[in-house]
Order: C-alpha cells, then sequence, then structure tokens
C-alpha cells in the first residue's frame, strides 16, 4: 500500500481521545499486523506490537498517537441540538457552519450552528465561539435525536481525503496519523533490505488530553531508546519563520532539553550522511508531546523527536507533504540500521 | 418532484459572472418542454406554453450564480490569495475546502491556534489576510494551474442527513432553479415565462435585464433566505424556521412587496393546503429588488426556502418546504397568470 492509500485509511477510521475503537484502533492493528504478528490493543487501548527480534542491541520504541481532536457530546437538547465539550483542543476559528460526524449508532451527519451575519453585530462577527458555546445541528426532532445520541458520544471533524498538488494531502486526523503512517513507513524499509531490530511499537491513546497512553505504552514496551513522531507547525502566510519548520523541507528533528541530545546529534549526522532532508525544531525546556513522557518512563528511556511538518493544525484542512512522512520514516530507519551495525 | 435536480445543480461550480455549467445543466434538463435563448448577461430565459393563454404576464425567477471566490493574487510561496465573490462571511471561510472551475482543489490556510495569543485564538482574522493552500511549492507552480479572475466555490458535497435535511453547497439558489426545473417540465395552465438569473449575489443585476426583457405583469421570486431558528438566537429574530413551509416575505432590505400579493400566498396555500409561514424578520435581498422596479414596476412576490448556513459551505434546508415552495409557486403562477389577484 502506498503511502497515500495508507493516510486515506488511517484519517477516514475516527479515534478522538479515549475513543480510538471508533475505527482508528482497527485501522492501525490491520496495518500493523503485517510488522509485527504480535500486534494487540492494551489494556488502555493502545495499539502495539514488537518485530520479535531480540538481537544483540537494546529494544527501541517507536510511538506515534493515535487519537485526533474531537468533541464528546454532553446534552441532547430541544430540536435535536447537541451541547459539546472539547476532547483536544479545535480551532475554534473554524467551526462555524463545519460539518461533523456524531458517532452514535452507525455515524451520524450534523453542522456545526452559525449565527447568521445579519443578526450578527460587528464585534460578534470578528469573534469565534469556544467549543463549549456551540451547538451542533444534527437536523433530527427532539425525540429522534434523545432515542440515537446519548450523553459520552464522540464528534469527530468531517472533511473528506483530499489529493492537493504534487505530494500534498489534507485531512482532518493528519495529526497524528501522519506519524503512524511514518511509523509504519520505517516497519516497511526495515523489512525490505532485511534488516532485523528489536522494535516495540506503540500508537497511543488521549495524547491530545494528556498523553495518558504513552504513560503505559512506555512502562511496557521496556524500551531503552524511543523515538516518537508527532506532527508540527509547518510555514504558512501570517506565521514567523523561526517558529516553524517548512513543508517538504524533510523531517523535523527536535532539540530541546527532554530530548537526549546524543541522539538529536546522531538524527542530524544520519539525515546528512544519507542526504535525506532534514530541519531543526528547537524547543528550550520540554516539547509538548508524548516525548517528554516517554523519557521519564520507569529508569528513563533515551528520547528523540521526529516531526512531520503539518499545516493548518487542530482544523479540518489540515495539510502534509508525503514526502516529509518518508524522510521521517528513512530518517528513523537509517537510525535503527547503524545501531544495528548495518548501513541502510 | 425529485430531489435528484437539486442534487445535482448545487453541485455545479457557478459563482456570480460564472454560470456557465449551471446553465448549461439546466438547459439540457428542460430541453424540449420548452423555448428558451440566453441573454447578454447569461441570464437564461424560458417561455413555457401552457394549455391557455395568460391574462396576465407572469415571469418567475430563481438565481443560477452561488457565492464563492475569485483569485486575485499568489503571494512568492504559492499561496492564492483570494476576493470573495458575493457575501461569504470571514467566520465561515477558515478551514474550508475550495474547488477551482479547473478542478484544482485547496484550502482556505490559517495560523495553528497554537502559535497565537489567547485572544487571538478567538479573533477571526481581517479578511485580506486569508488565502488558499492548493499544495504548490511556489508561485511559479501556482501560475500554471490557477490564474487572476478564475473562480472557486466550496467543495461540498450533498448530504441527505437527518429529519428529512439537505446540506449543500449552494443550496442558494440551485433549489429555487430546481422548482423551476420541474415546473418547466410538468403541464402547467396558462403560458408562464421563467428566468434563471446571473449575478444574484453581487447585486441582482441578471434580474435586472432579464424583468426588462420579459416585461412581466407579475413576478414570483424563488429563493432561500436565512433560516435562524437555531439555540442560539431568540424567537422573534429566528425570520423563519425549516419544516415550516414556504415562507414568503412582506419586506427585505430591497423591497417592501405588495401587501394583496402577500395576502393571496397566504390564502392560496390554505385553499391548498400547502405549508406556509412569514418571513418574519426585515432583512437579505434577492432579485424581487430588481424586478419589481423594472420599467413601470412589476407586481413582485417571493416565496424562500428556509435556509440555515446561508452563504457557507454547508446550507442546510429541508426537503418538505422545497416541496411547499413547489406547490405555492406553481398556485401563485396559475393565480397570477389568470388574472385572480386583479379581480
Amino acid at each position: 500500500m502506498d503511502i497515500v492509500n495508507v493516510l486515506e485509511k488511517l484519517t477516514s477510521a475516527p479515534g478522538t481521545p479515549g475513543a480510538e475503537s471508533l475505527g482508528a484502533a482497527d485501522a492501525a492493528l490491520e496495518l500493523l499486523k503485517q510488522y509485527c504478528p504480535d500486534a494487540q490493543v492494551d489494556a488502555l487501548g493502545n495499539v502495539t506490537g514488537t518485530t520479535g527480534f531480540s538481537g544483540a542491541q537494546s529494544r527501541i520504541l517507536l510511538e506515534a498517537h493515535l487519537d485526533q481532536i474531537g468533541f464528546i457530546v454532553n446534552c441532547v437538547c430541544e430540536n435535536g441540538f447537541l451541547k459539546v465539550n472539547s476532547s483536544g483542543r479545535c480551532d475554534a476559528r473554524t467551526l462555524a457552519a463545519a460539518e461533523v460526524t456524531i458517532h452514535s449508532g452507525g455515524g451520524l451527519f450534523g453542522v456545526v450552528t452559525s449565527t447568521p451575519p445579519h443578526l450578527s453585530d460587528e464585534e460578534d462577527r470578528k469573534k469565534a465561539k469556544e467549543a463549549e458555546d456551540i451547538y451542533i445541528d444534527t437536523g433530527l426532532t427532539t425525540s429522534q435525536a434523545r432515542d440515537m445520541i446519548h450523553p459520552g458520544d464522540r464528534v469527530t471533524l468531517r472533511r473528506a481525503f483530499t489529493r492537493l498538488q504534487g505530494n500534498r494531502v489534507s485531512a482532518a486526523a493528519l495529526d497524528n496519523r501522519a506519524g503512524v503512517a511514518a511509523v509504519l513507513g520505517v516497519l516497511g524499509i526495515l523489512k525490505e533490505k532485511g534488516i532485523e531490530a528489536d522494535i516495540a511499537v506503540a500508537f497511543t491513546v488521549c495524547e491530545e488530553t494528556g498523553g495518558q497512553g504513552s504513560v503505559t505504552a512506555a512502562y511496557l514496551s521496556q524500551a531503552k531508546r524511543a523515538i516518537a513522531v508527532d506532527v508540527s507547525f509547518a510555514h504558512a502566510p501570517g506565521i514567523d519563520e523561526y517558529k516553524c519548520g517548512k513543508m517538504g523541507c524533510g523531517v523535523m528533528i527536535g532539540h530541546a532539553a527532554a530530548l537526549d541530545g546524543d541522539m538529536s546529534a546522531e538524527m542530524t549526522r544520519l539525515a546528512e550522511k544519507y542526504g535525506i532532508p532534514a530541519q531543526h525544531e528547537v524547543m528550550g525546556r520540554y516539547t509538548g508531546t508524548n516525548a517528554d513522557r516517554l523519557s521519564v518512563s520507569r529508569g528513563g528511556i533515551k528520547t528523540s523527536l521526529l516531526s512531520v511538518p503539518l499545516r493548518n493544525m487542530h482544523s479540518a484542512a489540515e495539510i502534509v507533504d508525503t514526502e516529509d512522512i518518508l524522510s521521517v520514516s528513512r530518517l528513523m530507519a537509517a537510525y535503527i540500521a547503524e545501531r544495528e551495525g548495518k548501513i541502510l | 418532484m425529485t430531489l435528484e435536480t437539486v442534487k445535482k445543480l448545487s453541485l455545479l461550480c457557478g459563482t456570480s459572472g460564472h454560470e456557465h455549467a449551471v446553465r448549461a445543466a439546466i438547459i439540457s434538463m428542460i430541453d424540449g418542454h420548452c423555448q428558451y435563448h440566453t441573454d447578454a448577461l447569461g441570464n437564461l430565459i424560458v417561455f413555457k406554453r401552457g394549455r391557455l393563454r395568460a391574462e396576465k404576464k407572469v415571469m418567475l425567477a430563481a438565481h443560477m450564480d452561488e457565492v464563492g471566490v475569485m483569485v486575485s493574487g499568489f503571494t512568492p510561496d504559492g499561496f492564492i490569495k483570494f476576493t470573495a465573490v458575493g457575501g461569504v462571511d470571514t467566520r465561515v471561510l477558515l478551514g474550508r475546502a475550495v474547488v477551482f472551475e479547473n478542478g484544482v482543489r485547496g484550502v482556505v490556510g490559517m495560523t495553528p491556534p497554537h502559535l497565537l495569543s489567547s485572544e487571538e485564538r478567538l479573533s477571526m482574522p481581517q479578511a485580506e489576510s486569508l488565502y488558499i493552500d492548493i499544495g504548490v511549492r511556489g508561485q511559479e507552480q501556482a501560475k500554471e494551474l490557477l490564474t487572476y479572475g478564475d473562480t472557486g466555490v466550496f467543495d461540498s458535497g450533498y448530504i441527505e442527513f437527518g429529519d428529512g435535511k439537505i446540506k449543500c453547497k449552494a443550496l442558494d439558489d440551485r433549489a429555487g432553479c430546481a422548482v423551476m426545473v420541474d415546473m418547466i417540465c410538468s403541464q402547467l395552465k396558462y403560458d408562464t415565462y421563467f428566468a434563471f438569473t446571473v449575478q444574484e449575489e453581487i447585486g441582482c443585476r441578471g434580474a435586472k435585464t432579464a424583468a426588462y426583457s420579459v416585461e412581466p405583469d407579475y413576478a414570483v421570486v424563488l429563493e432561500t433566505t436565512t433560516a435562524a431558528d437555531i439555540p442560539e438566537v431568540p424567537e422573534y429574530r429566528r425570520v423563519c424556521a425549516l419544516g415550516s413551509g414556504a415562507a414568503v416575505s412582506f419586506m427585505d432590505r430591497l423591497t417592501v412587496y405588495d401587501r394583496r400579493l402577500y395576502d393571496r400566498a397566504f390564502a392560496l396555500a390554505e385553499e391548498n393546503g400547502i405549508k406556509v409561514q412569514p418571513k418574519s424578520f426585515v432583512a437579505g435581498g434577492n432579485d424581487a429588488g430588481s424586478i419589481h422596479l423594472s420599467r413601470g414596476g412589476v407586481k413582485t412576490l417571493t416565496v424562500n426556502i428556509p435556509c440555515r448556513y446561508l452563504h457557507s459551505a454547508s446550507c442546510v434546508v429541508d426537503k418538505n418546504d422545497i416541496l411547499s415552495v413547489r406547490e405555492l409557486a406553481g398556485a401563485l403562477a396559475e393565480d397570477f397568470a389568470g388574472g385572480e389577484a386583479d379581480a
């Protein structure tokens, strides 16, 4: 399956924090089984597996979070309108009249309400509403809605997977299915090259609400090293260049106090050695990703962070360049190969 | 009438001044049922023979154009700068998917909330700062795909959902066009004119020339109008409600409607068992604004399909309201053509 198909499959399967089983977990599990025969879903819902090669080098954990931002229904109101809470922070400015899927029964269509311009004053028109202040229009009657939808049901932003120009694609949930795809990609490269290494994989739950899945997955992995794969900010108009990476310019190698400096340096060396497009992302303290949690698991795990540049984060219009995902996979493959004394 | 026409027409790309695809589709649907011609501005003007000659000349009108975007420039990085065609609120643009007439797709991009201050996170950016990201690496590539003046629309599909609801882009006013197509393809009692108009969204311009050419005694505009029947809006400001039938206007920002015609609509609705409601808030404006001022004046009425989230990618209407508008439009056309309203 090529990278675009993998992304389409992964982004089409919903999974908000704590509800990754809506589809995302199964999609990831099926893809992971190609490389990890023992792939399974653990107690918290993480999709985990190992390559089964317990060679000379210590185990490395490849982690990417599986969940996506969304909402959780807290009230089914009159006339089929829903009140929701955030599960992870959506970009509030994109919510008016946005399309959503309500994961009740087989999945219901809904639209976020939007106050018409003629009923909004100048000030209102400049403001977005927090997720807690919106309503979702199900188009159902009060009784239909109350029969079909219940508090606790999940809601996701709805957007068709779209191919843009070149290698760029747009979809909701590319944060962080792009990371999941990158981890699957490295397993594919290593398999193809016949490089055996002791790898644990964890596609973790609840990153958008605190990273709980990465805590237990890191513990269970018993890994000595870890690479967290997530998305990060790609440059776009209005964003200071020093605050972000560039789309299409390769893997973003993380440098932060909370990350293992030697691993970051090694990643930098390998990107140069293998001609893998790479750029650097520098964070003073911690990273705001699961890498912060992996590194303090058990007695400590040397941890690196590799990111896929992404635009329009936490909206339904997220964009990635698939070449960047391939760069992440190749750099991880190079790192693992060299640790096994091999050349990629 | 079938909803298939509503779907087909709504999915076509046709911003103001670029109604070609919509017009071609309508022609393919009505060909053989009527006489028609396209005027200088692009209005499609139709004459449909009825069983009887009309006492009074009646014209029904619905506009073919939709709101959208027009390419106005390119950033050095290849992002597309655009201007809105018609009234599109910034609040419903951010993060939306768009598709240009030539099939190039993109999204309206923005700075992620993580990089904004807590105040900025809830502030809509200035319209001038918006851009469309089509996934190119630079300006040169962008210019190979698009040029100044190219137009695009929301990339948003047709979905039936909820309790008889439909969501699609451009239901404003392809739903009205579909009602007219259905009338043209059926048997009518009286000779009737129909105008599928252009450029409504930028100032009701097509209707002006269409009304001049047709020179009707009566006009009935078939439109969609804002339904603000959502929880955050108090009841008296909701304008009209989905599922409550055809919404008849007594006044909007461009027209004070003839009271006798307005009352006639309610009387006919009652006689024929058609669901009808007043458009109960003075807002918006439509082709009636141009038509009622044509030549020496035209008696004009607007019958609306209530529509939530108008001018967004997610227009929502109720199927039954479309049917109510279809029935009421038929009854009004007969009534006016038969000269009953003059009696």
